[in-house]
């Protein structure tokens, strides 16, 4: 499923939780997975949500470090 | 004849004082708890404090209160820790999370036995499975103020909730919005309506627009932390992140058989300054869990390599899943060495322990080799672990962060077809952190890798991993 992190639109597996569309987006911008567990989850709305939020398809979150 | 009427006044005036009440109805709301029973000593403390100041106060679940924490999952009952827990607290009622199913219906069924609160939701059919029937929907009477709750769980394409589909065999469930309406004559029966959901934030308030009969949605599913709660189309909608970090205490206020105002604040558990002792000491009680001293399987020579253990675990996941392939970050590897002698529950959930989801993947030979380079890039341990698969890894010389070649064979050495397709599993973590091209990205098979270990090490009794190595690494010459 498609999952738009920040500004960047990332694939990941069916079933993925906010914090594995995170690590993608920290992988595929080369920046260190570590930086998941400092920074913070927001829905579309600006709502936090934590890592182990449910996902689905066209879904937009933001990280902020 | 004028005191007669003068009294007639005064009776009318009593009456319609009487008439136009206000009452209050309380709520402790939590949601998605996920088994944090860590933090249920000061839950339980914060309920007292409520319930001192209002006896009748309602205590509701909007559903997961279980799944996440291996105290409470892998418990001889699995989840009985929660149950027992939220009947000391004093929960009134929960609502169906999909994490509910995860125990199949019978295991719910035997929950639902054991609980002393009400289980509500309306878009789950009665099935003989469950033993115990769940209620469509419950009508407190709070100090003379009815309050009616409508229940409903998530449902996903294939019209269940996201849990393994084996977990959900028997089972039938309908359209969340068609069934709440089915169930608004409620209304006209209660001073307050309430949909006790485990849908998600967006849902809640697409639902709102749709039920604007509804004066309360006590939300669950999505973990998005609201301030208090948010009013959506005339309805309050609360819902807090999970693992019992907040509850939400929500004040209803009804006059004339209808609520005149609602509000809800946070309140934070895991900095509460008080503790229930008795439950503190129950906590207590289910974190001397034996269970995890439980034998698996006997190690007839000891584990002395990050590669062995490796091999072992992606040998559990390839061979439960029946899967062709499997592999994992090295640094989901926990630790190098193991005694021979028995193999316990403690020892699965050292070796991993991030309660990792199992990733299973449709992938061409070549799609597997992309992502084996990109998990090697992307995990600061090296290459990874394998199963199903002999791989020789050449890095290069100048720069021996690169790869600068990686052959893959079968395990008995014949030629690997990078044209083929195969499944192949993985743990969730990795999945993530391999940013490589390929058409399958998996999908979850809602099973944990570690409960996968476990499986396999029963199944095999006795196991020797003495000499196997499956990944072999060397430097280039130029």
């Amino acid at each position: 499923m498609k999952i738009r992190v920040n500004r960047t639109v990332v694939e990941i597996f069916d079933g993925a939780k906010s914090q594995h569309a995170v690590l993608r987006y920290l992988a595929h911008r080369r920046l260190p997975k570590s930086l998941l567990t400092s920074g913070r989850i927001y829905d579309a709305y600006g709502h936090e949500i934590g890592l182990d939020a449910p996902l689905r398809e066209g879904q937009t979150i933001k990280f902020k470090k | 004849m004028k005191k007669l009427l003068l009294t007639l006044a005064a009776a009318c005036l009593l009456a319609s004082a009487a008439f136009a009440e206000k009452k209050e109805v309380h709520i402790l709301s939590a949601n998605d708890m996920h088994a944090k029973i860590e933090n249920f000593p000061q839950l339980a403390a914060i309920a007292d404090s409520l319930r001192a100041l209002y006896p009748s106060l309602l205590i509701i679940s909007a559903g997961d209160n279980r799944t996440g924490e291996p105290l409470n999952d892998l418990y001889e009952i699995p989840a009985y820790p929660m149950v027992v827990l939220m009947n000391m607290v004093g929960f009134d009622a929960t609502t169906m999370g999909n994490h509910e199913f995860d125990s199949g219906a019978r295991g719910l069924g035997e929950l639902m036995h054991m609980s002393t609160f009400s289980y509500i939701c309306a878009n789950l059919m009665p099935a003989p499975e469950l033993g115990v029937l769940p209620r469509p929907t419950q009508i407190f009477d709070v100090d003379g103020v009815r309050v009616g709750f409508i229940g409903a769980v998530q449902i996903n394409e294939r019209q269940t909730p996201d849990t393994h589909p084996d977990n959900v065999v028997g089972l039938s469930f309908t359209p969340v919005l068609e069934t709440i309406e089915k169930y608004s004559s409620i209304r006209e029966e209660c001073d307050a309506v309430v949909l006790l959901t485990h849908i998600g934030y967006d849902d809640d308030v697409a639902l709102s627009a749709e039920v604007p009969w509804a004066d309360l949605i006590i939300g669950g599913h999505s973990h998005t932390q609201l301030a208090g709660g948010e009013m959506h189309n005339g309805v309050l909608i609360t819902q807090n992140t999970n693992r019992l970090q907040r509850v939400t205490h929500i004040t209803l206020t009804v006059e004339d058989g209808r609520v005149i105002d609602k509000k809800a604040e946070n309140i934070e558990v895991e900095t509460y300054p008080k503790k229930n002792k008795v439950v503190a000491e129950m906590v207590r009680y289910f974190s001397d869990n034996p269970e995890f001293q439980r034998v698996l399987a006997t190690l007839t020579a000891p584990m002395t390599s990050y590669e062995q253990l490796g091999c072992m675990m992606t040998d559990a996941w390839r061979v439960e899943t029946g899967s062709d392939i499997a592999f994992t970050n090295t640094g989901g590897v926990r630790y190098d060495q193991l005694p021979a002698g028995p193999f316990t529950v403690s020892d699965v959930l050292r070796l991993d322990p991030f309660g990792n989801d199992t990733i299973q993947l449709e992938l061409t030979g070549q799609e597997l080799k992309d992502m084996l380079i990109a998990t090697t890039y992307n995990d600061t341990y090296g290459f990874p672990k394998v199963s199903g698969i002999i791989c020789n890894v050449i890095f290069d010389k100048k720069h021996p962060e690169k790869i600068k070649e990686l052959k893959i064979t079968n395990p008995d050495g014949s030629k690997f077809d990078l044209k083929k397709t195969y499944k192949v599993v993985t743990n969730s973590y990795t999945a993530s952190i391999a940013d490589s091209p390929r058409k399958d990205q998996g999908r979850a098979l809602n099973r944990t890798t570690a409960s996968i270990i476990q499986e396999y090490l029963e199944h095999q009794g006795t196991i020797d991993y003495t000499g196997v190595e499956r990944t072999f690494q060397s430097v280039s010459k130029k």
